[in-house]
């Protein structure tokens, strides 16, 4: 007589409830290993809030930092009395202005923001004369210092950028380039200590900023979360 | 063959079966907390906050340890977005029933020349008086509301005559562990923060 399998006597891995729970976990575990490994999206982390500010820019005008909400801003921080050889993320800054437009940034723009951390020294017309020489037009790129108390709490507490006065007038700092959101959130550091800020790779990082400003809504928003859970960073 | 391939259609239907009751019925409640405001996922405590409170003690943040902390900066001469968004922080805190034990809602003055902690004390208890009002000297106060992303700045007018301080008006939220999590925008309703302090609890 031919054996019957029946329910009781099947083994439990030839099951069709089974198989298809098994399958469904597999599918999940492995859909999870294949967005983090592949990481098909990349964000740029959150690290920190960025400071709140009222700055004098190089034309005497005030520039807050609700007035640059909204958009992407690229921060260095400098003085106008620093000479050669003076470490200089100006000059980065100035390449990856120029390169800028290659990036799609959705209805957000890109501003640039050189600090003075000498304001007893960087009257506008200086940071005018400066700003011109590195060819910041006042719009795109301004140049800007604000109350000397603040200095500290805005540049060191703020964007984590340390600068210290010598007896002789001049400025030790550690050269930085600090990136933030529209949301006022810093989402990239640059810092020479570590290596040198390249344009090519500051460009590249503001353009996954774009996809991910351009993607912000909906389903889409959800998946570049997920990113961020997985900790899909460049 | 015949029970083979009846087997295997069994498995299909309720392969697909599970599948959809997956999607539609499960996954759902185990859908990921969305907040409303904008997730910092800073590794470095929450920058320090030490000023006089208007209870008139000196308290810092670390006084409210195990607890969710929500900054808000705003003053007491406010005339409309400060009581709208402490009312709806009001409404919000509510809504977590016992768990608002653990909530301290504190704003910080950005107008320490006019708000003195008895007037602060005063104007929070109007909208629940669990809410602390925190402020200090001009400096103090700026250096707090510069590291938390705040800008301020009083408008034309003197102590006497009168004036409006503009200010950023976003809420700041920091963790059990002490970390800033959130920035919640002004403009988010009282369902909106209670769901995200809820999660955060």
């Amino acid at each position: 007589m031919e054996s019957i399998e029946t329910a009781e006597t099947r083994p439990l891995t030839r099951r069709p409830w089974f198989l298809a729970v098994a399958g469904l976990g597999v599918v999940l575990v492995l859909g999870a290993m294949w967005f983090k490994i592949f990481e098909p999206i990349q964000v740029l982390p959150r690290i920190r809030l960025a400071p709140g500010f009222s700055l004098t820019d190089q034309n005497g005008a005030q520039v807050t930092s609700e007035d640059l909400r909204g958009s992407v801003v690229l921060y260095t921080f400098t003085y106008a009395g620093c000479e050669d050889p003076c470490p200089a993320p100006e000059a980065t800054m100035a390449r990856i202005r120029d390169q800028v437009d290659t990036v799609d940034l959705g209805d957000s723009d890109v501003r640039f923001v050189t600090i003075s951390f000498d304001p007893a020294n960087d009257t506008p017309e200086v940071l005018a004369a400066r700003a011109e020489a590195m060819g910041a037009d006042g719009e795109e790129w301004i140049y800007a210092t604000g109350a000397e108390d603040l200095m500290k709490p805005i540049i060191g507490s703020g964007f984590k950028t340390y600068f210290e006065p010598r007896d002789d007038g001049t400025f030790a700092f550690d050269p930085a380039l600090v990136l933030v959101d529209g949301w006022g959130v810093v989402r990239g550091e640059y810092r020479y200590q570590t290596r040198s800020p390249d344009s090519e790779r500051v460009l590249n990082h503001i353009g996954i900023l774009g996809e991910e400003i351009r993607n912000s809504h909906g389903a889409a928003g959800l998946a570049y979360e997920a990113a961020h859970f997985f900790l899909c960073y460049p | 063959m015949n029970r083979r391939l009846r087997t295997l259609a069994l498995a299909l239907a309720a392969g697909i079966g599970l599948a959809l009751l997956v999607v539609t019925v499960v996954l759902p409640r185990f859908q990921p907390h969305v907040f409303s405001g904008t997730v910092i996922q800073s590794q470095t405590p929450a920058p320090t906050v030490d000023l006089i409170t208007s209870t008139g003690e000196r308290a810092s943040l670390s006084d409210f340890e195990d607890q969710v902390v929500v900054i808000y900066f705003g003053y007491t001469f406010c005339p409309d977005v400060c009581p709208t968004t402490l009312s709806t922080l009001k409404k919000a805190v509510d809504k977590l029933g016992d768990a608002s034990d653990d909530v301290q809602v504190i704003m910080v003055s950005v107008d320490p020349a006019r708000d003195t902690p008895e007037l602060l004390g005063e104007y929070l208890g109007f909208f629940d008086p669990r809410f602390l009002g925190m402020t200090g000297t001009e400096a103090e106060v700026a250096e707090v509301a510069t590291v938390y992303g705040v800008f301020f700045q009083a408008e034309e007018g003197t102590v006497d005559t009168g004036y409006l301080v503009s200010h950023t008006a976003n809420l700041m939220v920091v963790d059990r562990e002490g970390h800033l999590k959130l920035i919640i925008p002004p403009d988010a309703t009282s369902d909106q923060i209670a769901s995200d302090l809820d999660y955060l609890l």
